[in-house]
């Protein structure tokens, strides 16, 4: 197993070259720092699949270019290969066997990249920005999902240039997850789609939002047979919404709980909310993490429907996360989301991603 | 004494056997002596919520019910007032009394001047009251306001719930039979209010929402094409079939934070009543305004409802007297905002281009394009790679999984802007400045 030896020793000597001679609000969970991280915004990451042995981590990010490193089980953190788009890079995934990342960008293009061979080929077209892509294995066919500001949802056999299917959005894809056989997309005007992945991909349920504002982040989970049984839904609101697809009782089953929110016990000052830029749920445990623009990271027990712990407060917002195969590595990337607009972006401004140990933060809560 | 309902004794405290001639007095006896938190003194309904509220709030467990005789310390059993007195007790305490009352009969007869005490007897029994329904009510009726606002702030698109019927139906679902089985909510309300950290008296106001509310979750008959996507195989995994029970009337889930109430209400609806196309068109302000925008207070425009101008109203309506959004005005995405900057458009027209068709300004490495040999992607080759321009971005030395040269040897993945001088564009950090170049 990938278990980090020393936490201590890694967090704040990190590479060693940055920061951590002044304040210590970059790294203040002093976790292990990913060397080499991107120049610009991290936008999405995502660890290798179990089928390959070891850890190996990729981001994308606004500097256009995507970058995969290994992790290795002492904590060390080593760059192993780039690739660039034409734009921003808005989202990556592996193929169930890990030898292929898939990456989306602004470019309105998804690569698929060799890691074997280091080459990549356009293997999507869209006509407008692609905000998600998604690697399908069903029994009966594998195909590409990729979700775009185009309003449309399209799936691509990686060996043709025409998709498979597209299937036309009320609006644009703003975020979506894969956990065969159910995807959930969450689109801008508060617009939610469930689709079934069986046989082939098709619509199953438009549901009402239960969240009031705009969607952010979404995360299937899983019941204790390992069936997508449900998802959660992030919005720009410090909010999250738990909804199951068919619980026994809706009223009493699904919920939303509120997160990432300054100081709501002073009455006396506004409470600042944040927005919830991402969802990971624990592929063991079955718990959550959020991450947000207040620059925290947040672990939930739904079913228990607590609170496990939250971090200590970042000096940027956090804007992915994600959890490694065997769940014990938590990655959090720290920089600017732009949620206080243009006037606070600094470009010198260094980005980072971060390593924790998963292990024993995530376990469930006991229930009562 | 116990002639016809079962509960029908003077009112008595489970957790310390005392009497009480009211059960209002009684409840109001339980919160000050047994559910009190000795931390904070704050008043509890029942023992489950002061176990809780210790542990959310002070992290400290507690044992058993303060000031309980033993045995009945029970920290989780649900008790309030009269309610949720287990059954045996009950008799047990009838027995007590009855034998009390036989007793007293027994001295009195053993006495001569009892009339006194007889009278006192009878009067006794006769001042029971029910009222057992009457105090909870207005412990639970803050909660209906704050909860009927959200019903008619539905932004349904779908006019079934315009908002219209809301309150009335809404609300009985909302707080299904509430008064009735109110230590019934108790059990719905404290878990969940480990979601809500922050504060005392928003916790029971939240939970107390989605319990009651039945989201219309996608069960809306308006949607045949639902229907039609289920192929007749059964599926485990989504058993859609005929959806489940068709939802009452209530709409929106939702419960606001206290500070959001109407206004979002009335922004949300209005605009979820326009057709969604409208909206994105007026929405992508120029680039300035955005700006100007997003660092000025949100709290100027409030609720326009229905005018889709620059900023939809539904981001704008979360700022109120007690809490506000980190976010720009303007409805559309962080990401979609920020994209419409010069620096991150596309740097060559992608439409069509299949393959890497390496773009001139596409990575650093194009600046130098013969000694680096290679712009992007291409050549993924072992590429020594020393140019000037450092080990920058290229694919480098292969991927072999399992232990490789680390990332060309190069210096660090952050290209030091020193080399290259004439740089166009570099994708990495495009100097704001310089302009065209770019597209």
């Amino acid at each position: 197993m990938s278990l980090f030896g020393t936490n201590t020793g890694f967090g704040s000597a990190g590479t060693g070259v940055f920061g951590t001679a002044t304040t210590d609000s970059h790294n203040p969970m002093k976790d292990v720092e990913v060397t080499s991280p991107p120049d610009d915004s991290i936008s999405c990451l995502a660890f290798s699949p179990p089928t390959m042995p070891g850890n190996f981590l990729v981001g994308g990010s606004w500097a256009n270019d995507v970058r995969c490193w290994e992790v290795q089980d002492n904590g060390q953190t080593v760059p192993k290969a780039q690739q660039m788009h034409t734009g921003p890079v808005l989202d990556v995934c592996w193929s169930d066997d890990g030898s292929k990342v898939f990456t989306a960008s602004c470019d309105k293009t998804a690569k698929m990249w060799d890691l074997n061979s280091n080459q990549t080929i356009q293997i999507a077209q869209h006509e407008g920005p692609i905000k998600t892509i998604h690697w399908i294995k069903a029994p009966n066919y594998s195909c590409i999902m990729t979700g775009s500001w185009d309003k449309t949802l399209k799936f691509w056999d990686t060996r043709s240039p025409n998709p498979m299917m597209s299937l036309q959005m009320p609006e644009r894809c703003y975020c979506a997850d894969v956990v065969y056989p159910m995807a959930v997309v969450a689109t801008a005007e508060r617009g939610l789609i469930v689709y079934q992945l069986e046989n082939q991909p098709s619509e199953f349920r438009r549901i009402d939002s239960p969240l009031k504002h705009q969607h952010r982040c979404v995360a299937i989970f899983k019941d204790k047979q390992s069936k997508p049984t449900g998802f959660a839904l992030g919005s720009i609101e410090g909010r999250v919404a738990i909804h199951y697809i068919n619980p026994p009782n809706p009223a009493k089953d699904n919920f939303t709980f509120k997160c990432h929110r300054s100081n709501g016990t002073n009455t006396a000052t506004p409470q600042d909310i944040y927005a919830v830029n991402a969802i990971s749920f624990h592929p063991v445990h079955g718990t959550l993490a959020t991450v947000g623009s207040d620059g925290r990271f947040s672990f939930w027990d739904k079913d228990a429907r607590t609170k496990l712990k939250t971090s200590e407060q970042l000096d940027q917002p956090i804007t992915a996360c994600c959890f490694n195969n065997n769940g014990n590595i938590f990655a959090y990337a720290s920089s600017y989301d732009w949620s206080k607009g243009h006037e606070y972006y600094n470009p010198q401004k260094k980005n980072y991603i971060f390593l924790r140990n998963a292990a024993e933060e995530l376990k469930p809560r006991n229930k009562k | 004494m116990g002639r016809k309902k079962k509960k029908q004794m003077k009112p008595w405290c489970w957790y310390c056997n005392r009497d009480f001639d009211d059960e209002k007095i009684l409840i109001q006896h339980q919160k000050a002596k047994h559910f009190k938190c000795h931390i904070c003194h704050k008043k509890l309904y029942t023992g489950p919520g002061l176990a809780i509220h210790c542990m959310q709030v002070h992290k400290e467990t507690i044992d058993g019910v303060p000031n309980a005789i033993p045995g009945r310390t029970d920290i989780e059993l649900e008790i309030y007032g009269m309610e949720g007195i287990p059954e045996k007790d009950m008799e047990e305490r009838r027995r007590v009394l009855e034998q009390k009352t036989q007793e007293n009969q027994k001295k009195r007869q053993n006495q001569d001047d009892s009339d006194e005490d007889d009278e006192d007897e009878e009067a006794g029994p006769s001042f029971q009251q029910p009222a057992s329904t009457v105090p909870p009510q207005p412990a639970y009726a803050p909660m209906t306001q704050p909860g009927m606002a959200p019903v008619p702030a539905p932004g349904m698109p779908h006019g079934s719930y315009s908002g219209m019927p809301p309150m009335m139906p809404g609300v009985p679902p909302m707080m299904p039979g509430m008064p009735p089985v109110m230590p019934g909510m108790h059990p719905g309300m404290m878990p969940m209010s480990g979601m809500m950290p922050p504060t005392h008296g928003m916790p029971p106001m939240m939970p107390g929402m989605p319990p009651g509310i039945p989201p219309p979750m996608g069960h809306h008959p308006g949607l045949p094409h639902m229907a039609q996507a289920l192929p007749t195989t059964t599926r485990p995994a989504m058993p859609a079939t005929t959806v489940s029970t068709p939802q009452p009337s209530v709409s929106k889930p939702l419960f606001p934070s206290a500070g959001q109430v109407q206004q979002a209400g009335s922004g949300v609806a209005v605009s979820a009543s326009a057709p969604p196309s409208a909206a994105p068109k007026p929405t992508f302000p120029a680039y300035n305004q955005s700006s100007t925008a997003a660092a000025a207070n949100p709290s100027s425009t409030v609720a326009k409802p229905g005018t889709p101008v620059t900023s939809k109203p539904a981001t704008l309506t979360t700022t109120s007297a007690t809490s506000k959004l980190i976010h720009p005005d303007e409805d559309i995405s962080l990401e979609e905002l920020r994209a419409q900057l010069p620096r991150y458009q596309c740097k060559s027209p992608s439409a069509g281009q299949a393959h890497i068709s390496s773009p001139p300004v596409a990575a650093m490495g194009g600046v130098l394009p013969p000694q680096q040999g290679i712009p992007a992607q291409q050549p993924g080759v072992r590429h020594p790679m020393q140019g000037p321009y450092g080990a920058p971005p290229q694919a480098v030395p292969g991927y072999v999984p399992g232990g490789m040269p680390p990332y060309g040897q190069a210096p660090p993945m952050v290209p030091p802007y020193q080399a290259a001088p004439p740089r166009p564009a570099i994708g990495m950090r495009p100097p704001v400045m310089s302009p065209g170049g770019r597209y």
